[in-house]
Order: structure tokens, then sequence, then C-alpha cells
């Protein structure tokens, strides 16, 4: 069966609340499946699957910690992701000049280890105080195709 | 959800502290037991706690978390009990802590610590900390956020204002003491606040800290946010990276092994310290040693790079004081009077000073390692501290068969989580770390105690015209 694996990489779990919502957006277990990135196991990265990433940014542009055990193993394996899509976004705050950096971070990383990222990048900013729900909801229905 | 799991399988669960470590304790237990009752009992009328009361104002991006929080208490199942006191003692409380593990499975303290940290402590007595004009930072951002047990009375800071502090609530009060009048309105904050913090304005504030720029706590990131301000002049008076080259090298290569900021004796004695052993332990923490390092450089080129891109010009005057540990602070002649002591050199730093700029201050930076600087009000942002009258203090609560601080455990279904649980440390993300691994010990312990779920719950509170019935009804529905 064809899912949507929405992997989401949290500091303060607001990523984890967008992930939540594309999940329930496009229907949920088992269509839609939500996933930590501090848990993700690399091995089931599958090419069959269409994959949206939502992931945070941390202090100075770096990765939330949320997303650096999967970061790391995908380092360490250097794994072929050739076949994989996805699509991105990214959630910052522009009063920072490193603002949405940290799902660059993951977005450089999937292309470089050959995964093909589709659709516009969409991105959040939190400096007004406002919840990226809504925003990534509209970027969803815009530029994301299930598989 | 977990089918297995029948409803008289799940817990009740009571959180005392509705801040960012109670909500997500919440949270994660939620995600464990749907349907399952937890209430969240908070002092005031209003939750969230530090991340309404201790976020500054202009940060709205770090408090939309409470957004997150609010969705928490739409769930079928979720309560905020406000404006209900928890206390050891009857006639403390609205509900006693006794009381409450009658009535809930799981208990859980998520008070936090709510009390400034004082210049003095009995092992370094620091004379004149508690003079008028010497404002903690925790009254200070309460004040600023509205909190309801806060006055304005006899604050005022003036022109010369002296904050002694290098972490990020320190950066916040300078940010919020920097601001004009009109924005500090308009993100809500009080006319007579404003006009407290604004008095003079401050034209000169000296930022002090013991440690040097690489070991300070401050984010860089909020010290570049400073850079954005217009009209003030930085200076520092750490040596500039270029000229610290040799002790910045040995550093990068030090830290990586033994003599990491945290083996400093400096850093290992204050209770703020961001690498704490506690925080080094935790498996998400990103401060590896290689990151420290790094980041360690980039707190210093962002010192430096705030100087070199302040106007030299401006009438308003931010000088970053590294190194300096309080002596004593005396009153004469309508002003406070600081006195600091170099602090003493560690490993990260070679404990010099810069050449400060030479025009006309009114403080000295002695060759005899001493500073002194006059100034009409001095903010203390050192950390806090458990209250010595809060309603629950921690210690009064630990079974000595079954502390085990490392998992939150305090007693028999009693946990603390949170800063409760580990002292002042760590920004809002990493209480979240905390409520996670507090969680899964809370599920782990439940899931092997039998039977399970036995407890009322808040239905027995919420039944009791007072609380000396509450007893009885507690038995009778149990």
């Amino acid at each position: 069966m064809t899912r949507t694996i929405i992997l989401f990489g949290t500091e303060s779990g607001n990523a984890e609340m967008v992930a939540e919502d594309l999940a329930s957006e496009l229907g949920g277990d088992p269509i839609a499946v939500v996933a930590d990135m501090t848990d993700f196991d690399i091995a089931d990265f599958t090419p069959t699957d269409a994959y949206i990433v939502v992931c945070s940014t941390h202090g100075d542009g770096e990765l939330p910690s949320g997303a650096r055990p999967l970061f790391d193993a995908l380092q360490e394996a250097q794994p072929s992701l050739a076949g994989i899509r996805y699509s991105i976004f990214g959630l910052g705050d522009r009063s920072y000049e490193t603002y949405s950096h940290g799902s660059e971070i993951i977005d450089e990383q999937l292309r470089s280890l050959g995964a093909e990222r589709v659709g516009v990048y969409g991105r959040h900013d939190a400096s007004d105080g406002s919840l990226p729900n809504d925003d990534a909801l509209e970027w969803m229905r815009a530029v994301f195709i299930p598989a | 959800m977990d089918s297995s799991a029948l409803p008289s399988d799940l817990p009740t669960i009571a959180i005392v502290g509705s801040g960012p470590s109670g909500c997500y304790t919440a949270q994660f237990l939620r995600k464990q037991w749907q349907g399952s009752e937890i209430v969240i009992f908070d002092r005031l009328d209003v939750p969230y706690g530090l991340v309404r009361y201790g976020v500054a104002p202009d940060h709205p991006g770090t408090k939309a978390v409470t957004k997150q929080f609010d969705r928490l208490f739409e769930q079928a199942g979720v309560r905020f009990a406000g404006r209900t006191l928890i206390g050891s003692a009857a006639s403390r409380g609205d509900f006693t802590l006794d009381q409450l593990r009658a009535a809930f499975d799981i208990v859980v303290l998520a008070t936090g610590l709510h009390a400034d940290r004082s210049l003095s402590s009995p092992l370094a007595v620091v004379p004149g900390s508690d003079l008028p004009g010497v404002y903690g930072a925790g009254r200070l951002t309460r004040l600023i956020n509205g909190h309801p047990d806060e006055t304005v009375d006899g604050v005022r800071l003036g022109e010369r204002v002296v904050i002694v502090g290098h972490g990020n609530v320190a950066l916040d009060l300078l940010r919020l003491f920097l601001t004009a009048p009109e924005q500090l309105r308009e993100l809500g904050i009080a006319d007579d606040v404003v006009r407290a913090i604004t008095a003079g304005p401050a034209r000169q504030i000296d930022i002090v800290g013991r440690s040097q720029p690489e070991t300070a706590k401050f984010d860089p990131a909020m010290l570049r946010e400073l850079g954005k301000l217009a009209g003030i002049r930085f200076v520092s008076d750490a040596a500039p990276a270029d000229l610290a080259d040799i002790t910045s090298s040995a550093d990068s290569t030090s830290s990586a092994d033994s003599t990491s900021s945290a083996d400093s004796p400096n850093n290992a004695a204050s209770p703020n310290n961001a690498a704490s052993p506690n925080n080094a332990a935790s498996p998400n923490n990103a401060a590896s040693p290689n990151n420290a390092a790094s980041a360690n450089a980039t707190r210093r080129d962002a010192v430096d790079a705030l100087v070199a891109g302040s106007d030299p010009l401006a009438t308003r005057t931010v000088r970053f004081r590294f190194g300096w540990v309080p002596d004593e602070i005396t009153e004469h002649d309508q002003a406070l009077h600081l006195t600091f002591r170099a602090a003493p050199a560690t490993p990260d730093s070679d404990g010099s000073h810069g050449s400060d700029s030479t025009d006309s201050t009114d403080s000295t930076d002695g060759t005899d390692g001493t500073l002194s600087i006059a100034a009409d009000a001095v903010c203390t942002a050192i950390g806090f501290t458990e209250h010595a009258d809060a309603p629950l203090r921690r210690a009064h609560h630990e079974s000595a068969e079954h502390l085990d601080l490392d998992r939150g455990v305090l007693g028999d279904g009693l946990y603390c989580v949170g800063w409760l649980r580990r002292g002042p440390r760590g920004t809002i993300p990493e209480n979240r770390v905390d409520a996670r691994m507090v969680a899964n010990c809370i599920i782990a312990d439940h899931t092997a105690r039998l039977p399970h779920g036995t407890k009322p719950g808040y239905a027995v509170l919420a039944r009791a015209a007072d609380t000396t019935t509450l007893h009885h009804l507690i038995e009778e529905l149990s």
C-alpha cells in the first residue's frame, strides 16, 4: 500500500503538531503516518512511500535536537536514497538571521544521498507568534501530491 | 489508541503547575493514555507559568508554544484547574498534596523554581545585595508580563543600570531596557511598568558576569538580536578574539577532552550552569564537546561583532564586562555602588581584561583587579531557586524508600519534572526533553504496578464542599 510518511524533527513540539495536522488532513493512519526523526529507522525509507518532512530550527540555525538522530544515522550510514521523493516544510523565526535553517540542513542531506525534493519549499515564520499549522496545510494542499 | 487498554486500566493523573514542564508532561502522558483523566492544577487563574510570565513579550515566536498547550486542554479528559493552590498543610492550600495523592493514581509536581537567586549566599556573602534598588530578574520579567503577584511600587530604573549575569534572561532584560517606551506599550506592557523601566531612561548599562565570552551562558542568536537596536554603543572589556587567539585555540582542543567548561571551578559552582552533568547526560543533548568548542568560539565572535558593528557615537552605552565576581553593594550619595573582583582565571579563560574606552564613565576598572560601578538600579539575573515559602518544597516530599531523582521519582506514584527536578537550567525545549523522560518513567512504573487505575480522580475533589469532608469522600469512592 502506498502511504505518506510525515517525518518531523522538533525542539518545542510545534513541528510534531504540524505533522499531526497534515496526517489527519490526508486521512490519518494507515494512509498517512506521523514519524518522529528521533525514532525513525533509516532502513524504513521506501520508494513507494511519499514523504513530507517538517522540521524546525534550533538556536543558532541548528537542527532541532529531535532531528539529530536521523541526521546522524544518515551521516553515518550514507545510504542511497535514490527513488525517495519528499516535500519539505521548514519552521523558523525571521527575527533571527538563521531563519528556517534547521530544515535546510536535513534537506541538503536528503538530496546529497539521492532523494528528490518535490514541490515548493514550504516555510513558516513564527516571529509574529502565529502557529505554523494553517500555513502548512495550505502549502500541502497546493504542492503535495500523495504517492 | 492502544485498544488493549481498557478504560479501567487508565490512571487518573494530577499535575501541579501549568508551566511548560507540566504541560509537556501532560502531553506525553496523554499520548500514551488517551481518554485518561489529566488535571493540571495552578494557583493562578491562567495557565502556562513561565511561558506567560518569564518569556520576554517581544519573543512571540517563543510564546507561541502556548497554542500547542491550548490544544491539549481542548482534548477530552484534560482539564485545567486554575486558582487552586496545592499545599503541604491544609491551612495553606485549597487542597493538600496528601489529598491529591489520595484522589489520583499519579501526581506530578511541576511547580518550577520561583525565587530569584540572590547575589549573596552563605558561602559568599555579598553585603548590600538586598538594598532597595536591587531587583531580581524573575520579579522584573513577571512585572513586565503582568503577573498578578507583582507590583511596580518601588521599582524604578534610572540612567545608570547594572545587570549582573550573562544568561539569556539578562539579555532579555537588557534588550527590553533599551526598547523605546512606545514599543514596550505596543507589546502589551502596562503603562506604569513601562514608565518604571524607562525612567531615566537608561543611558549607561553595565552587564557584568563571571565568565569570559566563551563560557558565558547566553545564546549567540540572542546577542545578535541586540545588534538590531539602533542608537546603542556596545563595548566589551574582554580581549577581542584576535588578541585572544592563543587562549581560544588552546580552548578548542582542550575542551574536547578533560578541561571542558563543566570542569572549571567557576562553572561547576554555578547552579544555573547550562553544561551541567545532568544536561550532558541527556541523550538529546546537541552540545557534544566539539559543538561546545565551536559554540564557545561563536559566542566570542558574536560579542566582537556586536561591538564592532555598533555606533561609536551613540549616546546610550552598553558595557559587557566579563570575568567579574560581585563583592559588595553600598548606598551613598543617592546611588548604589557595586564592587567586583576579578574572577579567578580558569582553563577556559585568560582572565584578562582588554582595554576599555577612556571616556568618562561612572566606573573604574582598577589595575588591582577590582571594578567599581555606580548605578541607579541593579538587576540580578543569576538564576532561580526554590522559594523559602513555596507551598510545596520538594525536599519535604522525598520518600527515602522511593526517591530516584534521575527518573523524577519522589515517592510511590509521586513525581517531579522540569526545573523542580533538575534545577533552573534550560529553555522550554530542554524541559520538553525532561518531560518526555519523566513521562516514560511514569508509564513504565504504572504499567508494572497492579492493580492499575484505582483512584477516583477530580470528581471527588470537585464534590468536596470543604476539604475536611474530602477524605471521607475519597474513602467512599475508592
